[in-house]
Order: C-alpha cells, then sequence, then structure tokens
C-alpha cells in the first residue's frame, strides 16, 4: 500500500490519497498529501470501519477540480459506484485500489460481497448471502412485527447519526428534518421517521451497516436496510453498487414496471 | 393541532386512543384518504358524481396534478395522522399526462406496501388504482370495495413509539 499510494501521489496521478494511518494502534482514516508521505504505513487487515466514503465526497464537494485516491472495501466500491451514478462525484476524479474484509467481518456484516472488484490487498473471502436476522423477522406475525419495531424505535433519539455516516445520504437539504413531513417536536419520533428513510435508501444502500454501527440506541437499522435490498433485487433486479444503470435514475420502460396487483 | 380524527389529541397514548375507540358505540366507520390525480381520476370522481352513482362517504379527496407527485411522505403522513386507508389513483399507464409520472407511482407504492407490511402494518390499507375519466362506474366501484376491505381491518394501528415493557406485555 506505501509504495503504490507514494508512487500515485508522487506521480501527480492522485492530489491527495483517502488512507489509514494508526495512532496508538489504533486504525484511523487519514488525507495523505505530498507533505506526509513519510507516515504511510504498509498495508494491515482490520476489523474497524470509517465512513471514508463519506469524507471523500465532502472532500471532492470542496476542491471538484483535485483528483483523489481511496481505499475502499467491498462496500465502499459500491457506494462510490453508487456515487457516480446519481452524479455526485466525478468517475474521472477518483482513484480506486481495493482491500479485501476479513472472513469474521464478513460474517458478522452478512455481507453479499465482502471484497471490492478492485482487489489490491488481502485475499477475497466467501460471500454470506442469507442474513439470518431478516429470516427471522419475515417469519414473524404483522402483529408481533408491528410491536418488535416501535419497541425499537422507541429509543431513537433523533441524533440523524444514522443519515450523517451513511456514504449514499448526498442530499444538501433533508426532508427528514422537514418539520412538516415528519413530527419535529415529539422524541422519539414516530415510526415514519425510520420507514421514510428506508424507502429513501430503496435502490442507494449498500448494505455497509454502518448505521445500525453508529446509533447510539442500537436500533437493529441493518435489517430494515437488508429488508429493502431484497425488495429492491426482487422488483427491479437491481443491486445497488453494480455495474448496471440503476432503475431509480431514470423513469425506465414500461416492461421494468412492477406488476399492477400485489403480491400476497 | 387537533386531530382530523375524532378529536383525538395529536399524540395522546396508544391505550388511550384504543379505549376511546373501543368505547364509542358506533361502529367503526373508517377514514379514507385518496390522492385523486387531475386529469383522469378526479375527473372519473367527477363523473361519478354527475351520474348520481352512490359511493360509502368515508372518503376524503385530495386532488394532486399527477399521481407521480405523491410522495411517500404524504402517504405516511396520511397514516400517520389517523387515515385508515389511502387510496392513490392515477391515469392508466401509457396515458399520464406527464408521460411517465404514474411510472413513478407504480414503483413508488409497491415498495411502501412492501415496506409497510415489513413494519408490521396491513399492506391493504394502501391501494393504488388506474382509473380514467370515463370510468366513473369504476370508481364508485373501487371506493365501495376498499372501505369495506378497510372496515374489515379495523383502525389503523398507531405510529407511536412505545416503550418496551408495554410493547411486550
Ligand atoms: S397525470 Fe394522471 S397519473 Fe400522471
Amino acid at each position: 500500500m506505501k509504495t503504490t499510494i507514494e508512487r500515485l501521489i508522487r506521480e501527480g496521478l492522485v492530489d491527495a490519497f483517502w488512507a489509514y494511518r494508526s495512532f496508538r494502534d489504533c486504525h484511523f482514516p487519514w488525507l495523505f498529501t505530498q507533505e506526509d508521505l513519510h507516515h504511510l504505513e504498509p498495508w494491515r487487515q482490520t476489523d474497524v470501519r470509517f465512513p471514508i466514503v463519506k469524507l471523500l465526497l465532502a472532500s471532492a464537494r470542496e476542491n471538484p477540480e483535485k483528483t483523489y485516491g481511496i481505499l475502499v472495501r467491498g462496500c465502499e466500491e459500491r457506494g462510490i459506484e453508487e456515487l457516480f451514478k446519481w452524479n455526485q462525484l466525478k468517475r474521472e476524479r477518483v482513484v480506486i485500489l481495493g482491500q479485501a474484509c476479513s472472513k469474521s467481518l464478513a460474517a458478522k456484516c452478512e455481507c453479499r460481497k465482502p471484497f471490492p472488484d478492485r482487489l489490491q490487498y488481502g485475499e477475497a473471502v466467501a460471500p454470506v448471502m442469507e442474513s439470518k436476522k431478516l429470516r427471522e423477522l419475515e417469519q414473524m406475525t404483522m402483529e408481533s412485527l408491528h410491536e418488535w419495531w416501535l419497541a425499537h424505535l422507541n429509543r431513537c433519539i433523533r441524533c440523524f447519526g444514522c443519515r450523517d455516516v451513511c456514504p449514499v445520504c448526498f442530499c444538501i437539504e433533508c426532508s427528514l428534518e422537514h418539520t412538516d413531513l415528519i413530527p419535529g417536536t415529539i422524541l422519539p419520533p414516530d415510526a415514519s421517521f425510520h420507514l421514510l428513510r428506508a424507502i429513501h435508501m430503496g435502490g442507494r444502500c449498500i448494505d455497509c451497516g454502518l448505521c445500525e454501527e453508529i446509533c447510539p440506541a442500537h436500533i437493529p437499522l441493518r435489517s430494515l436496510h437488508k429488508k429493502v435490498n431484497g425488495l429492491v433485487r426482487e422488483t427491479f433486479g437491481y443491486t445497488p453498487g453494480d455495474g448496471n444503470k440503476s432503475p431509480f435514475t431514470l423513469l425506465g420502460d414500461v416492461s421494468e414496471l412492477p406488476s399492477l396487483s400485489r403480491r400476497t | 393541532m387537533k386531530h382530523w380524527r375524532d378529536g383525538c389529541p395529536d399524540n395522546a397514548h396508544p391505550l388511550y386512543r384504543e379505549k376511546r375507540c373501543t368505547l364509542k358505540a358506533t361502529p367503526f366507520e373508517p377514514r379514507i384518504l385518496a390522492f385523486l390525480c387531475n386529469w383522469c381520476s378526479y375527473a372519473g370522481a367527477d363523473l361519478a358524481g354527475v351520474s348520481r352513482l352512490q359511493y360509502p362517504h368515508n372518503i376524503r379527496v385530495i386532488r394532486v396534478m399527477c399521481s407521480g407527485s405523491v410522495s411517500p411522505h404524504h402517504l405516511l403522513r396520511a397514516f400517520r395522522k389517523g387515515a385508515d386507508g389511502v387510496l392513490v389513483a392515477g391515469c392508466h399507464i401509457g396515458d399520464c399526462h406527464y408521460l411517465k409520472g404514474n411510472y413513478m407511482t407504480l414503483k413508488r407504492v409497491r415498495f411502501m406496501e412492501e415496506m409497510l407490511r415489513f413494519a408490521g402494518f396491513d399492506p391493504a390499507r394502501l391501494r393504488l388504482e388506474w382509473i380514467s375519466a370515463a370510468e366513473g362506474i369504476r370508481f364508485a366501484e373501487v371506493v365501495r370495495e376498499f372501505t369495506a376491505t378497510v372496515k374489515g381491518l379495523g383502525p389503523m394501528p398507531s405510529f407511536d413509539a412505545v416503550p418496551r415493557a408495554f410493547a411486550m406485555g
């Protein structure tokens, strides 16, 4: 990692590079530039994750004419791909290096693709195609599901952490803050808050799970979003972050529409 | 702010709201909110009225320019504010006056239904129909049918988050 990044920056292929640096044994995202190349470290596999795509998006918005490099995991690569599709990042302004996730992390995330396409570091491990948690939830009756969700959502403190950490939440103005649309004066917010966020994530959520990881109230948001992703896969045959055109960025064709009759 | 449904205070405790409902002697009358698109369905509803067709009075109509302009925000807000059912009606596919507006409606409503189901609400409370300006009879029929369905489902469960102990008990 050290030599590749150093070469990229030295040769001027990128202006700066988002990678990681250790502080007292803690892994931390860091923007490497010409000046601090001596801080670069050899690559090592860790299970700690950061919203590094969000950091990239912020710096790219600040300096749109600069080229950035970034070290990504599988989910983060999907996030960047999705941002390309939604015109938030320019393809020619991002250089991607990929790292694989460990087996334990893939199992913990129940990740469907724990490695990026552009894999430079580490070994790709086997994907986990089924989510146990989601299966459990889907087998519950309507009433108990309703109670289950409301009991969990009851802990929400409306910190917007899930939105702020999400790599594909790129809107400048957020409808979740709109007090006419979402009840703005009660705490905890009612179920519509998280339901709406889940709906907005349709076709965008890349299943990185940062929202659940950051949630101070431990709301099982990931199951909600895994469900969203499953629906998108079923109805539109689309996996966010893959190479295909997103059915959500265009109106599409009659042939791509779901059927009018509801599945029961 | 007053609730538009039987004057319940806006964030009354779910128990309290339930009590009020059960104490009432009158049978449950669902409140149904309908979003009708200006160019087809609203005209269809108009035709139903002009032709003096009978349909239940449980429906409240909001006219929108295109069914594609109804966002999930509006649908959820309607449910939250006490609607027991929401009907979205627009032009038939291919007839939308904004060409592909109803494509969006279709994708959106399908998606919404599944999400409602996953959150434990009955997706049958949300209904999408294509009703053209000439289909007054069909409009009356849809309203009749939908009202019966929602009546069978009972009042909309609460959206308010509840303490765990209460939820489990
Ligand atoms: S104008 Fe009727 S659905 Fe778009």
